[in-house]
C-alpha cells in the first residue's frame, strides 16, 4: 500500500512538472514578439516565473481538489485533531525562502543584461549614484541614436538632434543601441513599448536617459503607461524599427519638410466632443498646443 | 476570578435595547456598531460595483462609446476609493468589531464612544465622494493614487472641486480609521479574558491585530501626503510640483509607504477569516496555530518596506529597485505558511460544505493563484513590462475581490447565525456563492492576457486587438453584479424571517459560539476563562457543543 | 491583581494609559512623514530661501524652544505633585505650563506675523507654516486639554479613581515638546 502510494505521487508529481514545463514553453506566446535585445531576456524571465508558479499552483490545488473530492464528511463528527508538524512547517518555510531566493538572483542577472539605463537621472537627487554594474557594449555607446522624447497632454513628439528633425513617430534604426532623453512638459507619463517589454516613467522638468537596441523590424505601438489626465488613452505614437538604410532615408527625407503643427487626437475630440449616452460635461485641461513637427 | 456585575450605563437607554432602531442610533455596542458597519459597507460595495459596472461597459467595444472621458476617469477614480475606503475597511472593521470582543471574552471595546464616532464618519466620506458628482468640476479624476501633477491640475479653477473633495474625504477616512484602530488594539491587549493569552486567541484575532497596527503606523503618511497635496492644490505650494522646487517622487513614496501596508490592512483580515471558517468546515484544529498567527505579524512587518515595488518603472534609482524586490520577494513566505496551513487543516479532515466553507475554500484557491502572480510582479525586469498594465489589474484583483471579497462573504455567512440569531438560506447561499465564484474568473482572469499584451489600465478606449478578452471580463462584471442579488434576497429574508439559530450551529470552538445568538448586551452572563489553544476540533475539552447543530 | 471589573470607569482609565500613548506613536508618524518631506526637498535645493531672505529667525525660536522645554518640566512637578495629593500645588504648576504653552504660541503669532514671506513663497514658504502650524495646532489643543484638565481638578474627589487623564494630558505635552525641538534642529538650525 505504501508503495502503490509513492509511485501514485511520483506520477503526480512527474504529471506537475511535466504540465508545467508545456506551459511555461507556451508562455512565451503569451508576451507581444520580442522586438528588442531587452525584451528577449524578460521572456525567459517569464517562462521561468510561469513555470514556478505553475507547479506551486498545481502542487496546492492538487491538495485541495483530493481534499474536496476525497474527504467530505459523511457524519458530524470531527476528524484526528492534528495541531502541526514541526518538520512540515519548517519544509514549508524553507522552500519558499529558497525559491524567491533563486527567483530574485534570477532576475537581478536578468536585470543586469537588459542595463536599460532609466533609473540614472535620481543622480540629480544626489542619490547614491546608481549602476555599479559593467554596461553591456560600452563600445557601442557613441554609435548609439541620441533622441529626444517630449511627452506633453497629449502628445509625443521625437526630436532627432543630429538633424535636427521633430517627429510624431518614432523612428530606430534596427540592431543599433538607442538613447532616448525622455522629458515631459507637464505631469508624469510612461514610455511604453509593448514590443520592446521595457518602460520608463517620465518625471516633468527631468531628463530621464532610457538606453535600449530595436532588433526587429517592424512598426510597434508607443502607449502613455503613467495616467495623464483626460484623453489619456488618446497618447499613442507610431514606432517603427528600420533597416539601417531605410531609416537614413527617412531621416534625410523628414529633414526637407517645412516644420508644421501635428494632428493631434485629443485636440480634435476636445474641440469636437463625440456624443455619448453618459455626458459629464465637467471641465478639462486642455490639450496642450501639439508639437511642429516635419511632415 | 469572576465577572462583577455591570453598573448599568449612566443614561437609561431611551429605547428597547434590542430594538431595531438601534442600528440607526448613535450606539456604543460594539455589536451594533460592527452591524451599522457592515450594512453601510455594503451599500458602498453596491455604488461602487455600480461605477465598476459603467467602467466595463464602455470596455466592451474598443472606441469610446457610453461615457465621455472625463466621466470615465471619474468613474474609475471613484470606483477604486469607494471600494478601497468605503467596503473593504469598513466592512473588515465591522467584522472586527463584532467579532473581536466576543472572540477575546470581553464585554465592550476598549473606547466605545470614539468607536461609534469613527463609525458615523463613514456615511460623511460617502456622502462628501458622491456629492462629488455634482460639482461642475466633477469628481477627482486622477485614479486612487491621485499622483500628482495631473491630480492638482485644476481645470474649473474652483475652490471646491471633485480633487479637494477627495482629499478632504481621504484624510477623514484616516481620521476614522486611525480612531477605530485605538480602539481595536487596546480592546486586544486590555482587554481578553482570564486565560485568554496571546496563544490562546483565534488567529482572526491575530490577524486584525496586525492589520491594526499596520493602520496605526503606516497611514498617517498618506494623511500627511494628502495634507500636503491638499495645500498645492488649494494654497499654491509646491511640495510636489516639479517645475518649482517641488518633487513629485516623494509623494509617489508617501503614498506608497502606506498604500502598500494598506493591501494587508485589507488582505490580513480575510486570512484570519479562512482561519477559522476552514477548521470549523473540516472539523480539524487549524494546522500549525501558532506559525499562522506569528506569521500576521511577519507579513505586518515585512510590509512596511516594500513599497517601492509600486514604482519600479518610476524615477527609482537601481540600487532601490533591487532593493525592493527582494523584500517583496520575502513577504510572499509568511504569506505562503498561511496558504500551506488552510491547505493541510483540509487534508484529512472531515469536510461539510456549507456556504461559509464554500466561500473559503473559493478564495484560498483565488489568493494562491493572485499570490503568485504577485511574486511575479515583485520580479523586478517582469514588472517593468506589466507595470501599469491590466496584468496589475488582474493582480489585485484577484487579491481584493477573489479573496478578501469572498472572505467578508465567508464571514458574513458564517457568524450571520450569531449576529441575527437566525439561519440564512442554504441554497441561495450556494447560488451565490457560484455566481460570484464564476464571474469573478471570468472578469479578473482575462485582464492578466491582455496586461501581458500591454493593454495599458486606466484607458478608456483601446486597441481593437483586446476586444475578446475585454469582452468577457465585461461580461464576468455584468454575472458578478447580478451576484449580489441572491445574497441580498437571502440576507434580508432570513434575517426577518430565517430559522432560529442555536448558539452554537456550526459546532465550532471560539468564545463566540459560547454566548447566545444574537449575543446580550454585555455578550456573557459570565466571563469565560480559558484554558486552553483555540480551534480544539477533535479534541475532547472542546468549548461549547450543540446538539443542534447545523452541519449535516 | 486583574482588573476589578471588565468594564464600567475604571477600567476605561486603565485603557486610555494603554491607549493614549499607542495614537501618539500614530500622530507622530504624520510628523516624520512632513519631516521627511522637508528634509528631502531641503537637500534637494540649494537656494531654499526666497531672494533676500538669508534664514530664519533661530534666536526667537530658540528662546521658544526654552520655554516649551521649561513647561515640560513643569509640568512634570505639577504630576509629581498629584502623586503627592498636592492639589494646590499642582493646580499652580498646572496653570504655569498653559501659560507658557499660550506664551509660545504668541511668540508663534508674533514670527508668523513678522515673516519676511508667506505660504507661498516657494518651498520654503510651505514648509515653514506647514510644520510650524501643524505643530501650533498641537500646542493649541495641548492648552485647551490643560485647561480642560484644570477645571475637572475643581471638582472634589476627582482624583479619587487616580488620574490617568492628567497623565495623558502631560504625555502629551512631553510629546508636542519633543516634536518641537526635531523640528527646531530640522527647520531653523539646519
Ligand atoms: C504574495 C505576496 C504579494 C506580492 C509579492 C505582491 C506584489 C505586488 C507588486 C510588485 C505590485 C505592483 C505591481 C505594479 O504596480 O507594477 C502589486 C500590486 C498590488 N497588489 Fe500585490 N502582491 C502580493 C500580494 C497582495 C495582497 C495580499 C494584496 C491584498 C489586497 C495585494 C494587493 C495589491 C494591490 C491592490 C496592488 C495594486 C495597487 C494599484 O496599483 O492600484 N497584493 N503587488
Ligand atoms: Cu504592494
Amino acid at each position: 500500500m505504501r508503495t502503490f502510494n509513492i509511485v501514485l505521487l511520483s506520477i503526480w508529481v512527474g504529471v506537475i512538472i511535466f504540465a508545467s514545463h508545456t506551459i511555461g514553453q507556451q508562455a512565451y506566446d503569451w508576451l507581444p514578439i520580442a522586438a528588442a535585445a531587452e525584451a528577449e531576456p524578460v521572456g525567459h524571465l517569464f517562462s521561468f516565473l510561469v513555470t514556478l508558479g505553475t507547479i506551486v499552483f498545481l502542487g496546492v490545488m492538487g491538495v485541495l481538489v483530493y481534499s474536496v473530492l476525497f474527504y467530505r464528511a459523511r457524519d458530524t463528527s470531527d476528524a484526528p485533531a492534528i495541531r502541526g508538524n514541526l518538520k512540515l512547517e519548517i519544509t514549508w518555510t524553507v522552500i519558499p525562502i529558497l525559491l524567491v531566493t533563486w527567483i530574485a538572483i534570477y532576475s537581478y542577472n536578468i536585470y543586469q543584461r537588459m542595463n536599460t539605463l532609466g533609473a540614472l537621472p535620481l543622480a540629480h537627487l544626489h542619490f547614491v549614484e546608481a549602476p555599479a554594474y559593467a554596461e553591456v557594449g560600452n563600445n557601442n555607446m557613441q554609435r548609439a541614436e541620441q533622441i529626444e522624447v517630449i511627452a506633453k497632454q497629449w502628445s509625443w513628439s521625437f526630436h532627432y538632434p543630429s538633424r535636427n528633425i521633430t517627429s510624431t513617430e518614432l523612428h530606430l534604426p534596427v540592431n543599433q543601441p538607442v538613447r532616448l532623453m525622455l522629458q515631459s512638459e507637464d505631469v508624469v507619463h510612461g514610455f511604453y513599448v509593448p514590443n520592446f517589454r521595457i518602460k520608463q516613467d517620465i518625471i516633468p522638468n527631468q531628463t530621464i536617459e532610457f538606453k535600449f537596441t530595436p532588433s526587429r523590424i517592424g512598426q510597434y505601438q508607443l502607449h502613455d503607461s503613467q495616467f495623464s489626465g483626460t484623453y489619456f488613452a488618446l497618447m499613442e505614437a507610431s514606432v517603427y524599427v528600420d533597416a539601417p538604410e531605410r531609416y537614413s532615408q527617412w531621416l534625410a527625407e523628414t529633414a526637407t519638410r517645412p516644420p508644421v503643427p501635428a494632428a493631434n487626437p485629443a485636440k480634435s475630440e476636445h474641440i469636437q466632443p463625440p456624443a455619448m449616452p453618459l455626458r459629464s460635461n465637467w471641465h478639462t485641461v486642455p490639450p496642450a498646443q501639439p508639437p511642429l513637427i516635419n511632415k | 476570578m469572576t465577572n462583577i456585575s455591570v453598573e448599568s450605563t449612566d443614561d437609561p437607554p431611551k429605547l428597547n435595547p434590542m430594538s431595531w432602531k438601534r442600528y440607526f442610533s448613535f450606539s456604543t455596542d460594539h455589536k451594533v456598531i460592527g452591524v451599522q458597519y457592515l450594512v453601510t459597507a455594503f451599500l458602498f460595495f453596491l455604488i461602487g460595483g455600480l461605477f465598476a459596472m459603467i467602467v466595463r461597459a464602455e470596455l466592451l467595444t474598443p472606441q469610446l462609446d457610453v461615457v465621455d472621458r472625463s466621466l470615465y476617469n471619474g468613474l474609475f477614480t471613484m470606483h477604486g476609493t469607494v471600494m478601497i475606503f468605503l467596503w473593504i475597511f469598513p466592512a473588515n472593521v465591522g467584522l472586527a468589531n463584532y467579532l473581536v470582543p466576543l472572540m477575546i471574552g470581553a464585554r465592550e471595546t476598549a473606547f466605545p464612544v470614539l468607536n461609534a464616532i469613527a463609525f458615523w464618519l463613514i456615511p460623511v466620506i460617502g456622502v462628501l465622494l458622491l456629492f462629488s458628482f455634482f460639482l461642475p468640476s466633477g469628481t477627482a479624476q486622477a485614479g486612487w493614487w491621485s499622483y500628482p501633477p495631473v491630480s492638482i491640475q485644476n481645470p474649473s479653477g474652483h475652490m471646491i472641486n471633485g480633487e479637494f473633495i477627495w482629499l478632504l474625504a481621504i484624510t477623514i477616512s484616516g481620521i476614522s480609521s486611525i480612531m477605530g484602530a485605538v480602539n481595536l488594539v487596546t480592546t486586544i491587549f486590555q482587554m481578553r479574558a482570564p486565560g485568554m493569552s496571546f496563544f490562546r486567541m483565534p488567529v482572526y484575532v491575530w490577524t486584525t491585530l496586525s492589520a491594526q497596527l499596520l493602520q496605526l503606523f503606516c497611514l498617517p503618511a498618506l494623511t500627511g501626503a494628502a495634507v500636503m497635496l491638499l495645500f498645492d492644490l488649494t494654497f499654491g505650494t509646491d511640495f510636489f510640483s516639479p517645475f518649482k522646487q517641488g518633487d513629485p517622487v516623494i509623494y509617489q513614496h508617501l503614498f506608497w509607504f502606506y498604500s502598500h501596508p494598506a493591501v494587508y490592512v485589507m488582505a490580513l483580515p480575510a486570512f484570519g477569516v479562512f482561519s477559522e471558517v476552514i477548521p470549523a468546515f473540516a472539523r480539524k484544529p487549524l494546522f500549525g496555530y501558532k506559525t499562522v498567527a506569528v506569521s500576521s505579524l511577519l507579513i505586518a512587518g515585512i510590509s512596511m518596506l516594500v513599497w517601492v515595488h509600486h514604482m519600479f518603472a518610476s524615477a527609482t534609482p537601481n540600487w532601490m529597485r533591487v532593493l525592493f524586490m527582494v523584500t517583496s520577494m520575502l513577504v510572499s513566505v509568511p504569506t505562503g505558511i498561511k496558504v500551506f496551513a488552510w491547505t493541510a487543516t483540509v487534508w484529512r479532515g472531515k469536510l461539510h460544505f456549507q456556504t461559509p466553507m464554500l466561500f473559503a475554500l473559493g478564495g484560498v484557491a483565488m489568493f494562491l493563484f493572485a499570490g503568485i502572480t504577485g511574486v511575479m510582479l515583485a520580479s523586478l525586469p517582469f514588472d517593468i513590462h506589466v507595470n501599469n498594465t491590466y496584468f496589475v489589474v488582474g493582480h489585485f484583483h484577484y487579491v481584493v475581490f477573489n479573496t478578501v471579497t469572498m472572505a467578508i462573504y465567508a464571514g458574513i455567512y458564517y457568524w450571520f447565525p450569531k449576529i441575527t440569531g437566525r439561519m440564512y438560506s442554504e441554497g441561495w447561499g450556494k447560488l451565490h456563492f457560484w455566481l460570484t465564484f464564476i464571474g469573478a474568473n471570468l472578469n479578473f482572469f482575462p485582464m492578466h492576457p491582455i496586461g501581458l499584451q500591454g493593454m495599458v489600465r486606466r484607458i478608456s478606449s483601446y486597441d481593437p486587438q483586446y476586444t475578446g478578452w475585454n469582452v468577457v471580463a465585461s461580461l464576468g462584471a455584468f454575472l458578478l453584479g447580478m451576484s449580489t442579488l441572491p445574497f441580498i434576497a437571502n440576507v434580508v429574508s432570513s434575517w426577518l424571517r430565517g430559522r432560529k439559530a442555536s448558539n452554537n450551529p456550526w459546532n465550532a470552538t471560539g468564545l463566540e459560539w459560547t454566548t447566545t445568538s444574537p449575543p446580550a448586551i454585555e455578550n456573557f452572563e459570565e466571563i469565560p476563562t480559558v484554558t486552553s489553544e483555540p480551534y480544539g476540533y477533535g479534541e475532547s475539552h472542546r468549548l461549547a457543543v450543540d446538539p443542534l447543530s447545523h452541519l449535516s | 491583581m486583574e482588573s476589578p471589573t471588565r468594564s464600567g470607569s475604571m477600567l476605561k482609565r486603565d485603557n486610555l494609559t494603554f491607549g493614549f500613548p499607542v495614537f501618539l506613536l500614530s500622530e507622530s508618524i504624520i510628523f516624520v512623514s512632513f519631516f521627511a518631506t522637508y528634509a528631502l526637498l531641503r537637500w534637494k535645493n540649494s537656494n531654499w530661501f526666497p531672494a533676500g531672505v538669508s534664514g530664519l529667525d533661530i534666536h526667537g525660536a530658540a528662546i521658544s524652544t526654552l520655554i516649551l522645554v521649561c513647561s515640560s518640566i513643569v509640568i512634570y512637578f505639577a504630576e509629581r505633585s498629584l502623586d503627592r495629593h498636592k492639589l494646590v500645588r499642582f493646580r499652580r504648576l498646572w496653570l504655569l505650563t498653559a501659560a507658557l504653552g499660550v506664551i509660545f504660541l504668541i511668540r508663534q503669532a508674533i514670527e508668523w506675523h513678522n515673516m519676511p514671506f508667506g505660504l507661498d513663497a516657494g518651498l520654503a514658504g510651505a514648509t515653514f507654516y506647514l510644520l510650524t502650524g501643524f505643530h501650533g495646532l498641537h500646542i493649541f489643543t495641548g492648552v485647551v486639554l490643560l485647561l480642560y484638565m484644570y477645571f475637572r481638578s475643581l471638582t472634589p474627589g476627582n482624583y479619587n479613581l487616580g488620574h490617568r487623564g492628567v497623565s495623558s494630558v502631560s504625555l502629551f505635552w512631553h510629546f508636542v515638546d519633543v516634536i518641537w525641538i526635531v523640528l527646531f534642529v530640522l527647520l531653523y538650525v539646519w
